[in-house]
């Protein structure tokens, strides 16, 4: 089922007094229980896209609609609240909290999210997560102490604890070498799969389309 | 969850840093305080533990008191006038002890009144700073300018005058030590009617303070360090958490692309900043209150609980606006742009 649809998307920036359209009517739809994969080479706008998606700036013209409701309407709280409470985000880099430890990630990601569990529900969530993701033996470490792989099946579980409804991934397995690429890779398929996420994901690593169940190609702005 | 007080935990020894120097900052400023205070008393407890009211000094005077004479007819208009007005003078001079010691002190005195000792000829009260340098009750002492001995009739507590112990001497005695018949200023309490009179110029009591010789001079130099103090403790924070959160830019603004409010955000601050402030504030609280009870007699500090907790709730007040002001960055930080900068 469609739960995420992007209907004729603009972006314009401004560089020096020369108008820039990164961004020129892109459409896409996504589904739950699928990950859909942005390619395209640099600066086609495949990026842009993405953070327009996930409420992190906002499209010049167009629509976002997420579960009815048009995202480009919204103040930036009904925004947030919705990246916090629907979203899930996987970056480049795992971007953890440098002074919590594992399930302390998770535990605040629950808090965000305002799922208001009890402290023994959200406990179990943690550890099943932390199970799911092959990391319950590393609940108390701090990020310093964990490998780039294990940063960022973290960071995965870390996007899904709060059973979001979209996951985007930035470039999730960029900062990775091909055998961790393909765990974490493994990993996102699983999870959109089992917990019916709609996932949308750039990559540029080719090997990594073999995941999606749908790839759209971004150049010069528009969908290819 | 709170990330504040989590990071404190994690990184002690940076927060342990800014602590100590927030403890020593507030203890010293106590200290000054104290000391501020302790020569306030030392200076003027004679005028300062008078209840709020009037001071009338004659108007060619120029504000300083010694030069002030009231005329007999007005100070007797003044006094009848208002019940619990008291006439003074005071003059600074020296008591010669049996055995040739000579003491510096502050002779005063007063008509009929209940703020200060009743004394009868040739007697003299003295502040009890005396009795503890070894002068007993029933001395005799002298002075240059007085025929007479003064019999030592008795102490009281906290009475000095620039900077000396106070003497309280009959009025006649008074007068013919200084060969002045007229008396210096007149004291009208609070509750009483204050108005002008010709030929007198009106002070509150703090004013009349400020007439004190190097009474203003000091105060206003020790305050003056007090609020330097103050205002440091204040960029102190302002730096500090400017520091951290250039460090931490990254981090917020991952944390606010996954939803996290920037309230939240300044929570995390404040909650550092007011467990620094109330820890450093509790130590250095207890160790000027313990430097109260064992400061040397000689040292001139007087540091009450109440002037503490109000220079504690500055301290407080300052530190969370200088972490606010350098939080004002979190308010700019665009989630985007950490995210494209890389791992935090």
């Amino acid at each position: 089922m469609t739960i995420f649809t992007i209907d004729e998307v603009r972006k314009t920036f401004l560089n020096g007094e020369v108008k820039e359209e990164i961004l020129k009517g892109v459409n896409l739809s996504l589904k739950e229980g699928e990950i859909t994969a942005l390619v395209g080479a640099s600066g086609s706008g495949k990026s842009t896209l993405l953070t327009i998606a996930a409420g992190l700036q906002r499209a010049s013209d167009g629509q976002v609609i997420f579960e009815g409701e048009n995202m480009i309407s919204m103040n930036s709280e009904q925004v947030r609240k919705i990246r916090a409470c629907k979203f899930g985000f996987v970056f480049q880099f795992a971007h953890l909290v440098p002074f919590l430890t594992v399930e302390e990630q998770l535990m605040l990601m629950l808090d965000v999210a305002e799922t208001k569990l009890k402290k023994d529900e959200a406990q179990k969530e943690i550890n099943k997560l932390l199970g799911l993701v092959e990391m319950s033996h590393r609940k108390k470490a701090y990020p310093s102490s964990l490998s780039g792989g294990e940063k960022q099946r973290i960071a995965i579980a870390r996007a899904i604890i709060h059973k979001p409804k979209v996951l985007f991934a930035d470039e999730p397995t960029a900062s990775l070498d091909s055998k961790r690429s393909k765990d974490v890779m493994k990993l996102i398929r699983d999870l959109t799969k089992t917990l019916n996420i709609a996932t949308l994901m750039v990559t540029h690593d080719e090997e990594m389309l073999t995941y999606a169940d749908q790839i759209i190609t971004i150049s010069d702005g528009q969908v290819v | 969850m709170n990330i504040g007080w989590k990071e404190m935990k994690k990184n002690k020894g940076k927060f342990l840093i800014l602590g100590s120097i927030v403890f020593l900052v507030s203890l010293l400023t106590f200290i000054i305080s104290g000391l501020a205070s302790g020569l306030s008393q030392d200076n003027a407890a004679l005028i300062k533990d008078l209840p709020n009211g009037s001071f009338y000094m004659s108007e060619d005077a120029e504000e300083t008191y010694n030069l002030s004479r009231i005329d007999s007819s007005t100070q007797e208009r003044l006094l009848n006038k208002e019940e619990d007005a008291v006439a003074l003078s005071i003059q600074m001079g020296f008591l010669n002890e049996e055995a040739g010691k000579q003491r510096s002190v502050a002779f005063v005195t007063a008509t009929d009144s209940t703020f200060f000792p009743h004394v009868k000829r040739g007697e003299i009260v003295l502040d009890r700073s005396l009795q503890e340098e070894g002068v007993k009750i029933g001395d005799t002492l002298t002075n240059n300018q007085y025929n007479g001995q003064f019999i030592v009739k008795g102490f009281v507590d906290q009475k000095k005058y620039s900077h000396a112990p106070v003497a309280f001497i009959h009025m006649r005695d008074y007068q013919d030590m200084y060969r002045a018949l007229e008396m210096q200023f007149v004291f009208v309490p609070d509750g009483e009617l204050s108005h002008v009179i010709a030929g007198l110029q009106l002070f509150s009591k703090k004013d009349f303070l400020n007439t004190i010789p190097s009474y203003s001079a000091e105060q206003m130099s020790l305050n003056m360090i007090v609020w330097f103090l103050v205002v440091i403790s204040g960029m102190l924070f302002a730096i500090f958490f400017y520091m951290m959160n250039v460090q931490k830019m990254g981090l917020y603004g991952i944390l606010k692309a996954i939803g996290v409010k920037t309230n939240a955000l300044f929570k995390m601050m404040w909650t550092q900043m007011m467990v620094i402030t109330v820890m450093a504030l509790c130590l250095s609280i207890a160790i000027s209150q313990v430097f109260t009870q064992i400061a040397p007699n000689g040292m001139p500090f007087h540091l009450t609980m109440e002037t503490t907790i109000q220079l504690s709730i500055i301290f407080l007040v300052i530190g969370f606006i200088g972490a606010t002001l350098s939080g004002i960055q979190i308010k700019k930080v665009e989630p985007l742009q950490a995210i494209q900068q890389g791992e935090v």
